[in-house]
């Protein structure tokens, strides 16, 4: 019985130690990335209809991420003050705090969603608040559509820290 | 019988032990998580606001050395964005720091994760994937083990046939009053 014990002792400690490696992932969140070209983000959100639908690979600094689950992440765009947004089904992939300031290549089915006024409002109301600006609901007059890249997966580049801070907008 | 129930003690026994420490991740973090809506369960989140010297607005490459010499960093910089004209962000390794141009006005904001309950959530909730996958399968194996052996070790009126049957019943009952509750009335 004493044998046994430790047989299932010891088993049990062989898995946990495996899992380890866990928490040391490599930075590949997902499937990764497999799509052959990077396309710029300035090029996609600047013609969206033509890649609505269509797997895209885009590369870009994260600049925010989801504080809620890490559930998105947004990239900058090569074109100044413009960004993309990576969305992935929650829990699946979780994008942590640690991941704004790094250089993303991320992946996934380019969306657009054309929202109600209401659901435009809430959205916009989302995104204030995500950001920390004040919100007047009666100033979304228009249904916004929303472009996002429903994301697959993710990898984060490597990349020098003083190399970063040169800037990159 | 005697022989099975001597089988049910000793996996109720061994595995029991086993099942200590998952539990407890589990169950700590299980409580942590329901409440996600009042508090951030992995970073302990703080804002500062000050000011610095304005900056002239003009190409990015200019803005960059002005504002980071301005802010006198003492950590090193991961990357830095403009966000706006008027807007630049520089990121750090614990967090974010927004400098608007023209006024010098800078919103520090820091992150730091939560020691032990960050750990605890990424095994529950699985973020990880890989091996703990296979681990919280067998975890959730032995629960189903421990629940099942558990109801043939104690005889009598305590037992099965007795009090612990009731106090199985309730525990059968309260899973299914809450759902035909939320989900068929």
């Amino acid at each position: 019985m004493r044998t046994k014990s430790c047989i299932l002792v010891m088993a049990t400690l062989a898995l946990l130690l495996t899992a380890g490696n866990a928490a040391a992932l490599e930075k590949v969140y997902g499937k990764g990335v497999s799509a052959a070209d990077t396309v710029l983000i300035s090029q996609v959100l600047g013609d969206p209809d033509a890649y609505v639908d269509k797997v895209v690979r885009v590369e870009g600094t994260a600049v925010a991420v989801c504080k809620h689950r890490g559930c998105w992440v947004e990239l900058a765009s090569d074109k100044e003050g413009e960004t993309i947004r990576i969305k992935v089904q929650d829990g699946v992939i979780v994008f942590p705090a640690e991941i704004v300031g790094e250089l993303v290549m991320a992946e996934g089915v380019f969306t657009a969603n054309k929202l109600d006024l209401e659901t435009s409002k809430k959205v916009c109301a989302y995104e204030a608040e995500q950001a920390g600006k004040d919100f007047d609901p009666e100033s979304v007059t228009q249904c916004v559509t929303l472009y996002q890249v429903t994301g697959s997966g993710a990898v984060v580049m490597d990349k020098p820290a003083e190399e970063a801070s040169e800037g990159e907008a | 019988m005697k022989t099975f129930r001597k089988i049910c003690l000793w996996l109720h026994r061994e595995l029991g032990f086993v099942a200590v420490g998952l539990t407890l991740v589990y169950a700590i973090s299980g409580i942590v998580v329901n409440h996600a809506h009042h508090w951030d369960t992995n970073y302990e989140r703080s804002r500062e606001v000050f000011n610095i010297e304005p900056v002239v607005i003009g190409p990015t490459e200019e803005i960059v050395p002005a504002v980071l010499q301005r802010l006198q960093l003492a950590e090193p910089v991961k990357s830095t964005w403009r966000a706006a004209q008027d807007k630049l962000q520089v990121f750090l390794p614990d967090g974010t720091v927004t400098v608007t141009l023209s006024t010098g006005e800078v919103l520090r904001e820091r992150f730091r994760v939560r020691p032990l309950l960050f750990d605890l959530n990424f095994m529950h909730l699985n973020t990880g994937k890989g091996p703990w996958t296979g681990i919280a399968d067998a975890y959730a194996g032995v629960l189903i083990i421990l629940a099942l052996t558990g109801i043939f070790l104690v005889r009598g009126r305590k037992g099965l046939a007795g009090r612990g049957g009731v106090l199985m019943g309730l525990g059968f009952l309260l899973p299914l009053v809450y759902i035909i509750m939320e989900r068929y009335v």
